[in-house]
Parts: structure tokens; sequence; C-alpha cells
């Protein structure tokens, strides 16, 4: 294993080191090591290019039903002792949280497929770099600048509790991005992987370039509601905000769209999985509380099936825990990591095939919602906006609002892309994404570019 | 004085720039950055988290053949100082595959000082619960006003941040800095709806570079029964009137989020330049606007200034060293300046006016709104606007926010708005939306409230960068006044 890792064994060292030193009547211990090397580049040349290394100690006491978090990046024996010492003395100051539900039971974490390439963990700058080189020359090429980044990661992910929970993960990844500009109009395209080698640079730098050449001299268009294909990076915007209320905690708020509506109908004809196996998103087969994550169908043609939860929401809304809890924070413990959009059966030319008049988006811009519980979220599109008549792209608009109910939207859907994109998600899981046809998708505004 | 000795910490430093040099660096500088931050949140009458972070590492910026290199570790020895410098020098020299031409830096003048936040309370003097009563004072409160809330929340952050920094060109200065911030919030659900009133700000918290004086004065408990009220009541409100063009009046911590995402950014020179294209955007004040563009109209006056007491931007010096400073973006309506740092200032022959911050010792500085304030005009208090108002919407409390990536159009949800009537704020309204084009939107602007309703807020989340750093800002605004806003634009 590469030189960057502390390796399992140490880890766990350190983890029994910690539950040791506490004094709390339970004890979790979440480590975190990696390094991350973004090289980023604008005009055509790289202008930011870093590698930093980076550890994390994070210590959760309980005493009775108080309960305290301590975190640190002190990842040595006298960090890590320091830290349950300290998270144990904090426990008892605090006053108890009688919703608080216990930590987890050790439960057997299934085996997944690998997240760890050890190429991409010994990649270099100089790797990194010729990648951007080789995205930024066909660009000069065709009389256009690029901008984006080239990154790769190596860590580790170790979180032991004083029940007797272990879970241990090496992980790697590697992603790029690139908008190509032109004087008048641009275009993005992404990848991401768990391997540098996979990593098809040159792909999205021919798919970014044509569509930028393409997108020169927008045009303006009345802002309406209008028949769409979505590209795979604006469908994650979608799916990324639709899973989220996807979680006992976001139906115990009373801020999600299914609350009450499990085994109905409340969208289109598509089918949302987390599926934390799959071996194309960067698997991982537990969560941050080190429970076995769970692969969960959450809405199933349609019709709302299952909810994702952790442990303390779980143990609330008498449910049974998923595996979906997300490192402590106040708002959101658990989510969905691993959302797959079932494919469909047609090709993104098909699908552009389809369509008398409507708009081909390729990527949303600063996207928030306006109305959580209606799911109606605004924002712009960005990077690539093409008009469709009679089947065919006839030429670039200027970017439009939206504003408009995703899940409203996803009920008209009249097409879905048999190729999934893999992006990036939140909280270090990844998504799997076709493009999608949309009956009706409604634009509110315009801008000047 | 309680500015850190950083006696080990300045020795690494030293090897580190020694090491660099040895290795062909032309310019290096390294950062040590130690943060201690306590967040605390009370939800639905219990304490749902206590999270105590101390973190400490360093970093090294280096320029070698002409490009940037940046490295940063925890690990604090004098092996990993030589492999970190090293590791800065082959990131630059990597960097320098792609060059098109050498950086260039405007020239600072490197000083040895110390800097601290003032505060009347340290906050990390009190006990824990004292900090934790204002609290559970306020949850409770909101609890007992409306039994019926779905969810209530209370929350501090307390913030502390010692920083070392050290350049090639002999700068050596050490800072302080401390930030108190809070914030309540009362959600209610039914009928189909779901709301939110908050306090003193949206979402997050609002935050100074304070000591706990600032979350006492706030008085969350004072305002808890209003917040919960005001929840309940719009589950049964009006909705806003739906497409229409009408006088807009915004609270102050809606100003605030406006000046900051149409005016904060678009005037990040980085931005500007196109170095942000990918993620953040550009912006549409571009070089040649610089001087001559109307942004707004003549009474709008936009201050850049990292020394306004209290605010988030506000410190000694920035991340490149650079002294703390005043200017401003707009001056009359016109553009007149941008947020730089040393590489982007030299582009236009300008000397930094030190706004490059990092988000602890991992992330390389980059150009971060230090304090952008709306400047006080003289339309008085809020109500003394209201009932300058015959026919309008007054909006509270964001909501909801979104602007393009040239930063024109943008779309705001406020928490709560109030119809205006003859001068008279009348019929509570849910889901107030406006949207608008930036320099129209500004340029509608004609009062904005005088100094005595100017306050100093902050934003101690703003994303920018990749990898992305959550960034804290802040922001003077007092209420103002736009016309012929189109407002309601939910489906």
């Amino acid at each position: 294993m590469s030189g960057v890792l502390r390796g399992e064994k140490e880890l766990r060292a350190l983890a029994d080191a910690a539950m040791k030193a506490s004094t709390a009547d339970e004890t979790e211990v979440f480590l975190t090591a990696r390094t991350n090397a973004l090289t980023r580049y604008a005009n055509a040349y790289i202008h930011q290019n870093v590698v930093s290394t980076e550890a994390g100690v994070r210590v959760r006491a309980v005493k009775g039903k108080r309960v305290a978090l301590i975190s640190t990046d002190r990842l040595d024996r006298e960090g890590v002792e320091k830290a349950a010492r300290d998270a144990s003395e904090l426990a008892a100051l605090v006053p108890e949280n009688p919703r608080f539900a216990g930590l987890v039971e050790p439960k057997p974490i299934a085996s997944a497929p690998s997240a760890y390439d050890e190429r991409t963990a010994e990649a270099t700058p100089l790797d990194r770099a010729r990648a951007v080189k080789r995205i930024c020359d066909p660009a000069r090429a065709k009389k256009l600048t690029a901008a984006g980044f080239v990154q790769t990661t190596a860590g580790e992910i170790a979180i032991a509790n004083s029940k007797g929970v272990w879970a241990y993960s090496p992980r790697t990844s590697a992603d790029m991005e690139l908008v190509a500009i032109g004087d008048d109009g641009s275009a993005y395209a992404d990848r991401a992987s768990g391997d540098f080698a996979s990593l098809d640079v040159a792909a999205a730098a021919d798919e970014a370039i044509a569509k930028a050449v393409a997108a020169q001299h927008p045009r303006d268009l009345e802002p309406a509601t209008y028949e769409v294909v979505l590209e795979p990076y604006a469908v994650e915007d979608i799916v990324s905000f639709l899973a989220q209320e996807l979680t006992g905690q976001a139906v115990e708020e009373g801020r999600s769209f299914v609350g009450g509506k499990i085994g109905e109908k409340v969208t289109g004809p598509i089918t949302l999985v987390d599926d934390p196996f799959d071996p194309q998103a960067r698997p991982m087969p537990f969560d941050y509380e080190g429970h076995p994550a769970s692969r969960v169908t959450l809405i199933e043609n349609g019709v709302a099936r299952a909810l994702v939860y952790d442990s303390q929401t779980a143990a609330r809304m008498n449910a049974t825990n998923t595996g979906h809890a997300l490192p402590p924070n106040p708002f959101m413990s658990v989510s969905p990591m691993h959302v797959r959009l079932e494919p469909g059966d047609k090709t993104r030319e098909e699908l552009i095939r389809g369509v008398k008049r409507g708009l081909l988006v390729t990527r949303f811009h600063y996207t928030r919602w306006v109305h959580q519980l209606r799911t109606i979220v605004t924002g712009m599109t960005r990077e690539g906006t093409f008009l469709i008549e009679n089947a065919e792209i006839t030429h670039p608009v200027k970017n439009l609002r939206f504003t408009q109910s995703y899940a409203d939207a996803l009920g008209g859907t009249l097409g879905i892309g048999r190729e999934l994109r893999l992006e990036s998600g939140f909280g270090g899981g990844s998504r799997r994404i076709p493009a999608l046809r949309l009956a009706e998708f409604t634009f509110t505004g315009a801008t000047r570019y | 004085m309680t500015v850190p000795a950083f006696s080990s910490e300045r020795d690494l430093a030293r090897r580190a720039l020694d090491t660099a040099r040895s290795r062909g660096a032309t310019y290096s500088d390294v950062r040590f950055v130690r943060r201690q931050v306590e967040d605390a949140q009370v939800k639905n009458g219990a304490l749902e988290m206590v999270d105590r972070t101390d973190t400490l590492g360093f970093s090294v910026r280096a320029i070698t053949d002409g490009s940037w290199g940046f490295a940063a570790s925890s690990v604090l020895t004098n092996a990993e100082a030589d492999r970190i410098a090293a590791l800065a020098v082959d990131v630059a020299r990597a960097s320098a595959l792609t060059k098109i031409s050498d950086v260039r830096l405007a020239s600072v003048k490197p000083v040895t000082a110390t800097y601290e936040t003032a505060v009347e309370i340290d906050p990390w003097s009190l006990s824990f619960d004292d900090r934790l009563k204002l609290l559970f004072d306020a949850d409770t409160a909101m609890r007992a006003q409306q039994p019926k809330l779905r969810t209530t929340r209370a929350s501090y952050e307390i913030w502390r941040e010692d920083k070392l920094f050290l350049s090639s060109e002999g700068a050596d200065i050490a800072q302080r800095l401390t930030e108190t911030g809070c914030s309540i919030s009362a959600e209610s659900v039914g009928d189909g709806e779901q709301q939110i009133r908050s306090y003193p700000a949206s979402g997050g918290r609002n935050q100074n570079k304070a000591g706990w004086e600032f979350a006492q004065r706030w008085d969350l408990a004072g305002n808890a029964p209003r917040v919960a009220d005001e929840a309940m009541a719009l589950l049964t409100a009006t909705q806003c009137p739906q497409d229409i063009r009408t006088t807009v009046i915004l609270s102050a911590n809606q100003v605030m989020l406006q000046t900051h995402e149409s005016c904060g950014h678009p005037i990040e020179h980085d931005r500007a330049l196109g170095t942000e294209a990918a993620f953040a955007g550009t912006s549409f004040l571009t070089a040649d606007a610089l001087g001559s563009y109307r942004y707004g109209s003549e009474i709008v006056n936009m201050r850049i200034d990292s020394t306004t007491p209290g605010g988030l931007g506000t410190f000694g010096f920035d991340d490149e060293g650079v002294p703390a400073s005043k200017g401003w973006a707009v001056k009359d309506g016109i553009f007149v300046g941008y947020l730089m740092s040393r590489e982007t200032a030299a582009t236009i022959g300008r000397e930094s006016n030190g706004t490059m911050r990092a988000d602890g010792w991992s992330r390389l500085p980059i150009i971060r709104m230090t304090n952008v304030s709306l400047m006080p005009g003289n339309a008085g208090t809020l109500e003394d606007l209201i009932a300058d108002t015959d026919d309008g919407i007054y909006m509270d409390t964001n909501r909801s926010w979104s602007i393009d990536d040239k930063r024109f159009n943008f779309q705001f949800g406020t928490q709560i708005g109030w119809l205006i009537k003859r001068g008279k704020r009348t019929e509570m309204v849910r889901n107030p939306t406006y949207t608008g084009i930036t320099p129209e939107f500004w340029g509608s602007c004609d009062a904005i409230c005088s100094k005595s309703e100017w306050s100093v807020w902050g934003t101690p989340n703003c994303g920018k960068g990749q990898p992305v750093q959550s960034g804290h800002t802040g922001h003077g605004a007092a209420p103002a006044r736009f016309r012929k806003v189109r407002v309601g634009v939910v489906r």
C-alpha cells in the first residue's frame, strides 16, 4: 500500500489508544488521513496548484445521555488520547440529550469492491500538469481558452466504537472539470473515477471543446415553459436536491416531498437507488457511524419506496438503520451517498430527436430551494444551452433562470439516457446519472450572455 | 497581549523558507494556523450537538520557474517542514509546464507586527454553562410561545484563529482573530407549507469579529416569542403577489446578502480576470468598467474596509502580509475598485488592498471579500422609510438566494414579507421572492436608511475556490428601497 496511507493497523492502534484513554460510558473514534492534490487552471495555464496532507480525529464521548464531540488534526497517539480525554471531560459538563439513542452496535460489514487504486495515490504534480496540458492545447487550437481542475485524492477512513465497531476503507478518487471558453460562449464537461488512469481527460476535452465551438454567439430566448433535454451534469443537480429529501430526518422535520407518501406515486417513471456497493461508484460498505450500509430503492418507477436512516433518526422513528449516517453535524445527519438514477434505453441523440421545440441544457448553476416541501428550486443554466427545433440543435441561447419543482419536472419524464455518468457527490460519495428528456421545465428569467 | 509567541512554529517556518529558497524558489511564504472552534446547537429543547475543534498545521506557498506551488501539512517536524517546502517547489515546477508568463507580485513592505481582535468578553473565558444558557433560554421561549412548532434551533459558534506569516521578503506577522456568532430559528409545518423564521439573520448565523458581547447584544430570548409567532403565522398567511412590479424595501440583513452576492463577488479581481471561471464564475465588472461603469444610483456607495469594527473581514494583515485598508468599490453609483491580491493588482499597476485569505492552514489564500458594505443614506429609520412608501412590499431575512455566474441575474426569496399600503406595514405575506439584473436593481435604489439603522453583519460560510473554502465576510448594511422590482416568481 502507498506511503501516503497510515494503514489499517496503525489507525486501529490509534483508535484503541483513544478508547482506552476515554473515561466515557461509550466512545466513538473517527479517523481520517488523506492527501489531496488539485491542479487548477484558467486562461489555459495552471494558476493554482496545491497538495495538502490532512488528518482528522473526531471523538464522540457518551456519558449516559450526555454527548460531546472533540475534533483535532493531531493524528498521533498523544493527539488521539488527548481528544478522548477532552471529549470525556466535556461530556460530563453538557446537559442530557434525552433523544440520544446510543452508539451503534457492531454488525458484520459486507465486502465491497475496492475503492482504492495505488497508481492514483502515487500520481505526481507532473502527471496532473500533463493532463491539464492535454486539455489546454486542443482548446487553444480551436481559439478557445480553458478553465477547470484535475484532482487526485488518496485517503483512508476508520471508525471504531467501544461496543466493538471497526470499519476501515482506503479510498482514492480522480476528478476533472473543464469549461472551454470562447469570445461569446462556453461549454462544460467533467469526469470522475476511482483511478486516475481511467479518467478520460481527452474525451472530456473533446466534448467541451466541440460544444463550446457550437455555443458561440448565443441568441436571446423568451423565458417560458419548454421541453428540455438535460445533460447528466444538470440531472445530477435534480437528483442531488431530491435525494437529500429521501431521508428519515427530512420526513421527521416535515420538509420532505415524500413525507406520508411512501407507496404513493411522487414523480414520473424514474427509479432512484442508493447503492453503496456499485463498483462504478467508488463504493463504501459502511457509513460514518461504522454501521453496514445497505442498498435502498428510494423511488421505483415514480413510487416512493423507502427512506435512508442513520442510527439516531431510525431510533426516533422506529425504523431500521440503513447505514447512511453522515459525520455528525447539526443540520443533516443522514444522506444517500451512492445514488444511481437507473438508465433508460435512449442515446443522447435519440433524446434530442424526440423534441419538436425545446432546450438542451448542459449544466445548472447556483441552484437553491425556493420552497423545499414542494421541491421548487431556482437556478441558472450555464455553459452550453441550445435551442432544439424539429429534432435538431439549431443555435445556442443566452442563459435562462428557472424556477421549477424538481419532482414535478421528473413527473414529465419522456426519456432516459442509457449511459450513466459518474459524478462526485455529497459526503465523499458518488452519483451515477443519465441524461433526461422532460416534457416541461419553467424558465422565469433571462440574463445577458 | 494574548497573541501567541509562536516560537517553535517560527523556527519551522524559517527552516521551510530556507529549504524553498535552496530548492529554487524565487519567492515563498509560510503560514501556521491554529484554529479553535466551539459549536453548540440546541434543537427542540435538547442539546443536539457540542463540537470543539482544535486544528494546527502549516503551508508553504512558493514561486519557482515563474509559477505557483503550494503544499500543506499538519505534521509539525523539521523533516516535514523540509518535505512540504520541497513539495511546494516541485508543484510550482509542474505548474510551469503550462506557463504563459511569469507571476509578478505588486510590492508590499515586509513588516514585523502583531494584531488581535478587540473583544470585550473573551468567549473562551466563560463557563460552558453560561454559554449554553443563552441557547436554552431562547429555545425554551420559542417552544413556550408556540408549542406546535415542528423544529426549533438555537446555536452559537465561538472561533479563534492564531496565525503566523513569514515571507522570504522578510515579513513576520502574528495575529489572533476572535469571532462570535449566534442564531435562533423556528420552523412550522402544515397544510402543505413549511415555513421558517430565524433571527438575527438567515440560515446559518450572524457572526462578528467580536467577543461574547456580540451574542448578548441580540437578546435571543427576548426575540424568541416574536420569531415563533411569525413562523406559525406564515402557515396561514397570504401568498406573496405573483409576477408584479412594485416597490420593495429590504431589511438590513437582506441588503447584507444582496450586497454580498451582487457587489462583493463581482468586484473580486480574480473573477474579473477569469481565474474563477470554471467554478464561482466570472464578473460583469470587467477591467474596462473600472472607473466608469454605472453600477447603481447616485446614492449607492459600497465600501471595501478591512478595518470596520466587528466585521468578519477585519484583521491586521491579509494572508500575503498586506495591511488592512479602506477604499471604495462603488462611489456615487460608479464602479471604482476591486478586491485584489498582490498578483492581480500587478496586472493593473496597482498595489494590493489586502484581500487574500485562506480557510485555515491547509488551503491556499484566495481573494476574499473583507468587509464590503453599503454605506448608510439619509432615509431615517425603517419605519420612516415605510411611512415614505405609498405602495410596496417589505421583505425580511433571506430564505433563498441565487445569482448567475457573471452576477447579473439574481433571484432572492425572504422568509417573510408585509404589504405596504399608504405608508403603513399591513398584511403579512409568505414565500416572497424578487428578481432582477444587478445594475438595474441597484440603479433603482432611491432610499437607504440612515446610520442609526446600519449595522455590521457577518457571513461565516461563503464558498469559493477549489478545493472549496469557507470564507468569513463582513457587510455593513441598512434597510433600503428599490423601485419597480419584479416580485413573486414561485410557480
